[in-house]
């Protein structure tokens, strides 16, 4: 029982990893129906940068370093990626271009910082806490907290702010937004940027409890995929529930079965929502009224 | 206040308008008849912005707009009523209202006061002030179309195009958006309006075009064309 409880808490803040990576997936997919296939390098990269910046400020100064240079990150993607594919309304443009992008980051990685994993200092104590013989790492608390923090800072900002007013609308209808006055490829590059970040800023939650390095990319971005079109492109609740549902899956999995085959279950998973609710399990149909 | 001379424009290869002109003097409400497909949507979504003119020129209060993005014609002040209503579904009336004035709350055009604006929309369209906190996307047909005029009229536009504001409605909620735009021409706000119903469109303008594939076949002041033989004849039905 003990056993069972501590594998569902790091399913959980694994989960939420994913989660928040799926949410930055949803954040582009809404504005430009298109996705960063690169989400997963954008995580590498912030996590890396994350990595050679805290040397010199401490943990809390290279935060919003990291975020700054997501937002940046994300903005170059969309420019040199996705803008040219949307302009001329081309079906598979985007998808290469941006996998294209996250090879070339990756490569890059691989040049300035090695191919090897590299430790992340952790901003926390790194001695579990025990709560009923359930020891839980003060690290994966932070990376539920924070995740959960991220999404509902972007929520409220879309929410309550005009310019987040504006994104909502950009993503109901680009055309009407148009007419308002907005200018909608800069929604689309804002929410690429918005994307990247959520996506730097996973990467240094979780580089202290996984270790970081070049090719810590890859599988999460591909992961946290499946959880986006497990849960539907356009849920937030749904990123998060199947963030938890995949993570928690994976670690149980991994314990009683076998870790060697660890990546099946979800991906198992991934294919029977295709199969069963292809707009995910929070996905609503699309309903238009006339 | 609105000039349009020699518009080309359609989409793709496919050319609706051959050659328009036509123009809209400040104040005024200027009506633009026509059958299906003569090409009244397509002339109001080139003004806007919404598709690229392929020869011609538009000027809005004597500067060349012809060729800039939808977003910078509407922060030079026109506002467009589209036809199908587009209101913002999954935002609620207030949201979509405040949209309209996107461009005042964020500097780039005269902010005047927001809120005060608001409640005159609240008060223009009582139903929109009963339902101000309901996603657009729940409205009724009609309370969508109350709502995609006030959001236009939000921006304090210099010129206000109205695409089918009828279209789709019950005729008692027909009355109620003419009832409207007429109060609107009494407040002398510049408008541009696109109407099946020629008859109640020439009613309340000063000024109408007819629009025949792709061309203006007639113009005139709305009296004189509402009493054209041929105007009558083709579209205004001999019950007039």
């Amino acid at each position: 029982m003990q056993i069972l409880a501590q594998l569902i808490v790091s399913g959980i803040a694994v989960g939420m990893i994913y989660g928040v990576i799926a949410f930055g997936y949803q954040l582009t997919f809404a504005t430009s129906k298109t996705l960063n296939f690169g989400q997963g390098e954008a995580l590498m990269l912030g996590s890396l940068v994350g990595l050679t910046v805290v040397a010199y400020t401490g943990y809390w100064l290279m935060l919003p370093v990291v975020l700054a240079f997501g937002l940046l990150q994300g903005a170059v993607v969309e420019r040199l990626g996705v803008r040219q594919a949307i302009k001329t309304k081309s079906e598979a443009g985007w998808i290469m271009a941006t996998i294209a992008l996250g090879i070339i980051f990756k490569n890059l990685a691989e040049n300035i910082w090695g191919r090897d994993a590299l430790k992340f200092p952790s901003p926390l104590p790194e001695a579990p806490l025990s709560f009923m013989g359930v020891n839980v790492l003060p690290m994966e608390v932070a990376i539920v907290f924070g995740a959960l923090a991220l999404m509902l800072a972007v929520e409220f900002f879309n929410r309550r702010s005009i310019y987040g007013k504006a994104v909502v609308a950009t993503a109901n209808d680009r055309d009407a937004a148009g007419l308002m006055g907005i200018n909608t490829s800069l929604v689309i590059t804002f929410s690429y940027a918005l994307s990247s970040m959520t996506a730097a800023f996973a990467g240094v939650l979780v580089a202290p409890v996984t270790l970081t390095g070049a090719s810590m990319g890859g599988v999460l971005g591909l992961k946290a995929f499946a959880v986006a079109i497990i849960g539907g492109l356009s849920s937030g609740m749904g990123v998060i529930v199947g963030g938890l549902i995949l993570g928690i899956t994976e670690t149980l999995f991994g314990y009683y079965f076998s870790t060697g085959y660890k990546d099946v279950p979800g991906l198992v998973l991934l294919l029977l929502v295709l199969s069963v609710k292809p707009s995910g399990l929070f996905g609503a149909a699309a309903i238009k009224k006339v | 206040m609105l000039k349009v001379e020699n518009l080309v424009a359609g989409y793709g290869k496919v050319q609706v308008l051959q050659d328009v002109s036509l123009e809209v003097p400040q104040g005024s409400l200027v009506t633009l008849i026509g059958s299906n497909g003569a090409g009244k949507t397509t002339t109001l979504r080139a003004v806007s912005g919404m598709i690229q003119a392929q020869s011609g020129r538009i000027t809005l209060n004597g500067g060349d707009i012809t060729g800039m993005a939808m977003h910078d014609i509407t922060k030079r002040g026109m506002a467009h009523s589209p036809e199908g209503r587009r209101v913002f579904p999954t935002l609620p009336v207030a949201d979509n209202l405040l949209l309209g004035a996107f461009t005042r709350v964020t500097g780039s055009r005269p902010k005047g006061n927001v809120a005060a604006d608001l409640d005159r929309m609240y008060a223009l369209f009582p139903r929109l002030a009963e339902r101000r906190a309901q996603l657009a996307g729940t409205l009724s047909g009609g309370e969508q179309q109350m709502l995609a005029m006030a959001r236009a009229l939000m921006l304090n536009p210099l010129v206000l195009l109205l695409d089918e504001p009828s279209m789709g409605l019950a005729p008692r909620l027909v009355e109620e958006v003419f009832a409207i735009i007429a109060r609107l021409k009494a407040e002398r706000v510049t408008m541009l309006l696109v109407e099946q119903f020629a008859a109640a469109a020439l009613d309340v303008a000063d000024f109408g075009y007819v629009l025949e594939n792709g061309r203006v076949a007639a113009s005139g002041p709305a009296a004189a064309l509402k009493n054209d033989p041929a105007v009558r004849a083709a579209y205004l039905g001999a019950a007039h």
